[in-house]
């Protein structure tokens, strides 16, 4: 009965010394893990608009980070998904760092059909972060943010004011569109091409033009847009037809009627 | 007199981990807001079953607060470690952070001490009713 009494005593105090060591070894190293966030990059890669965040950790601790798993997710008011993103590091070994990139990305394709109304219209956005580690391969830790960020449509109350036309020559006319619009994006300018077409009643083609634009952000745009157009064909009712192509989305034609 | 002085002697060695520990968690103090009140009373209740345990000293009652002292001590780990998940939100600039801590093996640990400890006290009562058997035998 002694060597029990015994044997449970001594399991006793070698499990409390354990647990002490490894609550302050813990603490210790935990107050020792530096993590950050770099300066975020924005550039278009394969139709994809990717914003990259760099992110290091820096394990001075004594104990390995395992599995660390970061997810960026993106919904609109409607609770639509708008972007999904995750990165896995398997192991940040004690001593060690790790520096790699978190890339959210969005593709043109969803820009320029299911998103197309966060071009034209603000809105604000539901940004949930998550980060889960393995502390130590026995304490997992996770953080989770829920921010709501708004966003500025870069082409917000995109319009065009009255069609007027006159003639230029005998087989011609001059056509003035006037257009409108505020880049209402404090992320970036839009900078690229925008093609402007005519179309009569009858949707033929009676004249184009590509002019280049250039609209920082938190702007607004006005101006006029001056066509030569084939005489003939021409109507005084039809559509503009608008293409864009920018440094960050190739949008088109937006179908606007006049008349 | 002696056992007084021993009483108090482990009260105090017993209050001062818990009182660094209160020292040392201090800047984390508004996010917990019932650890200090909750600390106390298991200080409370810890210091007063191991003072009647040492006036009782020399009868099967010291292992029976013994068993006691380690049950609150199980139960305070439990409830301190809100059952191995610990859960904390964070205002920041106006979102919000949620901090989750799974502490289930360190609990599970606790928990297995504080049974060994247990098991060391019903073993040491068994052993104490059982001499005094037999010192009444003989």
């Amino acid at each position: 009965m002694r060597y029990a009494v015994r044997a449970l005593g001594w399991a006793t105090k070698i499990l409390w010394i354990f647990i002490i060591v490894f609550a302050g070894t813990s603490v210790y190293s935990a107050m020792n893990v530096r993590m950050g966030f770099g300066e975020p990059q924005v550039f278009l890669s394969s139709g994809f608009v990717i914003l990259s965040i760099p992110l290091f950790v820096n394990n001075s601790g004594f104990y390995d980070l395992s599995e660390l798993n970061l997810t960026v997710d993106a919904v609109d008011y409607n609770g639509s998904l708008v972007s999904t993103s995750t990165t896995f590091v398997p192991l940040i070994p004690r001593g060690g760092s790790v520096e790699t990139e978190h890339n959210v990305s969005m593709s043109l394709d969803d820009i320029t059909s299911e998103a197309l109304n966060y071009l034209f219209n603000d809105t604000i956005f539901n940004v949930d972060l998550s980060m889960k580690v393995n502390f130590a391969r026995v304490v997992p830790f996770q953080v989770s943010m829920n921010k709501t960020i708004p966003w500025g449509a870069p082409l917000y109350n995109f319009s065009i004011g009255q069609v007027s036309y006159d003639y230029y020559n005998l087989t011609h006319q001059r056509v003035v569109v006037p257009l409108s619009f505020e880049n209402h994006s404090p992320y970036f300018g839009i900078d690229g091409t925008m093609q402007v077409e005519i179309h009569n009643s009858m949707d033929e083609l009676v004249g184009s033009r590509t002019l280049s634009l250039n609209v920082p952000s938190h702007s607004r745009y006005e101006g006029q847009v001056e066509l030569i157009v084939d005489g003939s064909k021409f109507t005084e009712s039809g559509e503009v037809h608008f293409s864009f192509e920018t440094s960050l989305f190739i949008l088109g034609p937006v179908v606007i009627p006049y008349g | 007199m002696p056992r007084v002085f021993k009483a108090a002697l482990l009260a105090v060695i017993t209050y001062l981990p818990l009182y660094f520990l209160s020292t040392f968690v201090s800047p984390i103090k508004p996010f917990f807001p019932w650890y200090e009140s909750l600390t106390n009373i298991f200080a409370a209740v810890f210091i007063f079953f191991l003072v009647v345990g040492v006036f009782s000293s020399g009868t099967v009652f010291q292992y029976v607060f013994g068993v006691a002292r380690t049950l609150a001590l199980m139960v305070f780990f439990i409830y301190v470690l809100n059952g191995g998940i610990i859960t904390l939100t964070v205002p920041v600039e106006g979102a919000s952070i949620n901090i989750v801590l799974d502490v289930t093996v360190v609990l599970a640990m606790l928990v297995l001490i504080c049974l060994l400890g247990i098991g060391k006290n019903v073993v040491q009562a068994i052993d104490f009713m059982s001499s005094k058997a037999e010192t009444k035998e003989i």
